[in-house]
């Protein structure tokens, strides 16, 4: 059953290399996500990953195409949308001063809703750090504070955009471990990665992007049998990246 | 009606700043050190130095002298033409009057000779009116005649008015105004940057509650620190406000709004903390010659006079002047009171309108 439709969607800005011209940084794309699954978006950088991610939360405007979520028009209702969803952004900067009980309560008020800021941090590994200030935590510890500011008002559909990013082993296999937990609990959850191990360890479904488009999605399974190279005389074990790399090209991006 | 989360982001604005001891310490010295300085210099402008050179032996020469010496505008020092001029030089002086040999003997009798710094423009003007009236009064009496029209000074409001009175309503205005700025337009590009914003709204807050809630706890700070300005000036500096608080702060409260709006206009259009500093500027610097702050705005030339008197400080300014110094009400129909309807509204339109609040890219 289909929570995020998302239809014929596209977005244009101006090109930086030719004056007075756009270029698409999503081009015509179409996903159906489902309730209750781990949905991975995939591309390398400038594949339009986030702003994809972001018509979907409401917060970059929709140039053309539709996308509804848990049947609310993101295009007409935007505010409405953001009731029901969470959102962890790339960035994790806060208010000055502020500690975590502290921002925990004032983004609960920003949705009416009440909180028990130490069962939330508790849910997230983090709540001897209670009054400490965001600048005190740890990259992973940051990482895990911004999911659970996402979490406040128990959305039905969170977004997690490249959480994994410059985490180390530990912190990344614990992140993993809270999306598979809120994943168990019935939050859909939509993310967005570079890193292939993560993509193939949490999503249920993929979908690749380049260049603004959508150029293959499945599971992660069969998108492995379908692209990743034969093994040759060497029997090798083919994986996602094989995939990755196979569709999108071993240049480098910047 | 307020909601909610309008009420939690305002007291949470307010929170941060009362935790920040550095702003809270330098926002109260400020009003500390606007008061000293009125307090030791008695609230009236100091008298204009002026240098006296007397060559001529003539006895009218010596009256014109005693008659400058007792103009209260003048702090006069009487020497030779070199030792003034060195003076006037060095800044020790600001004008040099000079009585020549000459001096009521055809064919010039009455040619004085006026030495002038001519980058002490203000003071100029001052020199010359009073100047004139002295030499009028003299020429008086050298021709033995009762002057035809005297003009006896007597204020009709029946108030003891003095320079502190004229200008402490102006001052604060300007405080309010620059306190106002710094605390939206400033404030809104930091947080911008460093994506505090976008944080904000991927919640279901809207532009506007977002800039109610800072609106209410910027008037609630401003409230504060121009309420430590007026105890200060009213217990210290014995400033009366005829009108009284209320109305006061009734106006302190609308061009805070005001103001503040502004800001948020200011803090979408810039991208950057260094292309805010000159918006900021271009806004403030014109308003502080052109509002009336320091200098009446019947003092401009007339084809700016109309522009000058519809600007928002200008509105916000006279109206707490005439509250102080005269007992208006603040909601009589009048020219600033519909200046300070227009600006409500239309600052709070641009400032929703042309809300930004992602990473502008540069």
């Amino acid at each position: 059953m289909p929570i995020i439709k998302v239809t014929n969607l596209e977005k244009h800005y101006p090109s930086p290399e030719k004056p007075g011209k756009t270029f698409a940084a999503v081009n015509n794309i179409n996903l159906s996500i489902n309730t209750g699954e781990i949905f991975g978006l995939l591309g390398p950088n400038g594949a339009g990953k986030t702003t994809t991610l972001e018509m979907l939360e409401g917060l970059t405007d929709i140039d053309n195409g539709d996308v509804s979520v848990n049947d609310i028009n993101v295009k007409k209702n935007p505010y409405e949308v953001k009731k029901i969803i969470g959102v962890q952004l790339q960035s994790n900067e806060y208010f000055d001063r502020l500690n975590l009980s502290d921002l925990l309560i004032l983004f609960a008020n920003l949705y009416s809703v009440s909180i028990d800021p130490k069962a939330l941090l508790a849910k997230v590994d983090l709540e001897n750090k209670i009054h400490a200030l965001p600048d005190d935590l740890s990259g992973g510890q940051k990482q895990r504070f911004s999911i659970a500011c996402a979490l406040v008002n128990n959305p039905m559909i969170l977004f997690l955009d490249e959480p994994t990013t410059g985490l180390d082993p530990q912190a990344k296999r614990n992140l993993w471990n809270l999306a598979k937990d809120l994943n168990e609990e019935g939050m859909t959850i939509v993310l967005t990665t570079h890193n292939m191990e993560e993509a193939e360890y949490l999503c249920d479904r993929i979908a690749i992007m380049d260049k603004g488009s959508i150029i293959a999605q499945d599971t992660p399974q069969q998108l492995i049998l379908d692209y990743a190279p034969e093994p040759n005389e060497t029997p090798i074990h083919g994986n996602i990246e094989d995939v990755f790399l196979a569709l999108t090209g071993h240049g480098l991006r910047d | 009606m307020l909601t909610k989360p309008q009420i939690h982001l305002a007291s949470i604005f307010i929170k941060i700043f009362y935790r920040d001891r550095q702003s809270l310490f330098f926002s109260l010295l400020f009003p500390l050190i606007f008061t000293c300085i009125f307090l030791f210099s008695g609230g009236e402008p100091n008298p204009t130095k002026l240098g006296l050179v007397n060559q001529s032996q003539d006895a009218l020469s010596f009256k014109f002298v005693e008659l400058v010496k007792k103009e209260k505008t003048f702090l006069v020092k009487e020497g030779s033409e070199s030792e003034l001029k060195e003076e006037l030089i060095s800044a020790d002086q600001t004008a040099v009057i000079i009585i020549p040999e000459t001096f009521n003997q055809s064919p010039n009798p009455g040619k004085l000779r006026l030495l002038l710094d001519a980058s002490q423009v203000r003071q100029v003007d001052a020199i010359k009116d009073s100047l004139k009236a002295t030499l009028l009064s003299i020429e008086r009496d050298i021709r033995n005649i009762e002057p035809m029209f005297s003009l006896q000074l007597e204020d009709v409001k029946s108030r003891p008015q003095r320079y502190i009175d004229f200008l402490l309503p102006g001052i604060l205005a300007y405080m309010l105004m620059n306190l106002c700025i710094a605390g939206s337009g400033f404030n809104i590009v930091e947080y911008r940057r460093r994506g505090i914003l976008k944080r904000l709204f991927v919640t279901p807050i809207q532009p506007k509650d977002f800039i109610i809630s800072i609106v209410l706890a910027r008037m609630f700070i401003i409230l504060i620190q121009l309420s430590v300005i007026l105890g200060l000036a009213i217990g210290l500096l014995k400033i009366n406000i005829i009108g009284g608080l209320l109305p006061l702060y009734g106006v302190i409260l609308f061009g805070a709004f005001i103001f503040l709006c502004v800001g948020f206009f200011l803090g979408s259009l810039a991208k950057t903390q260094e292309s805010i500093r000159p918006l900021v500027l271009l806004f403030t610097f014109p308003q502080l010659i052109l509002s009336g702050i320091f200098f009446p705005i019947s003092s401009l030339p007339s084809f700016i006079q109309p522009v000058a008197s519809g600007l928002p400080l200008s509105v916000i300014a006279s109206t707490m002047r005439n509250i102080s110094n005269d007992g208006a009400a603040l909601f009589a129909i009048n020219f600033n009171f519909l200046g300070i309807v227009f600006w409500i509204f239309f600052s709070f339109f641009i400032a929703t309108k042309f809300f930004v609040w992602q990473k502008v890219a540069s």
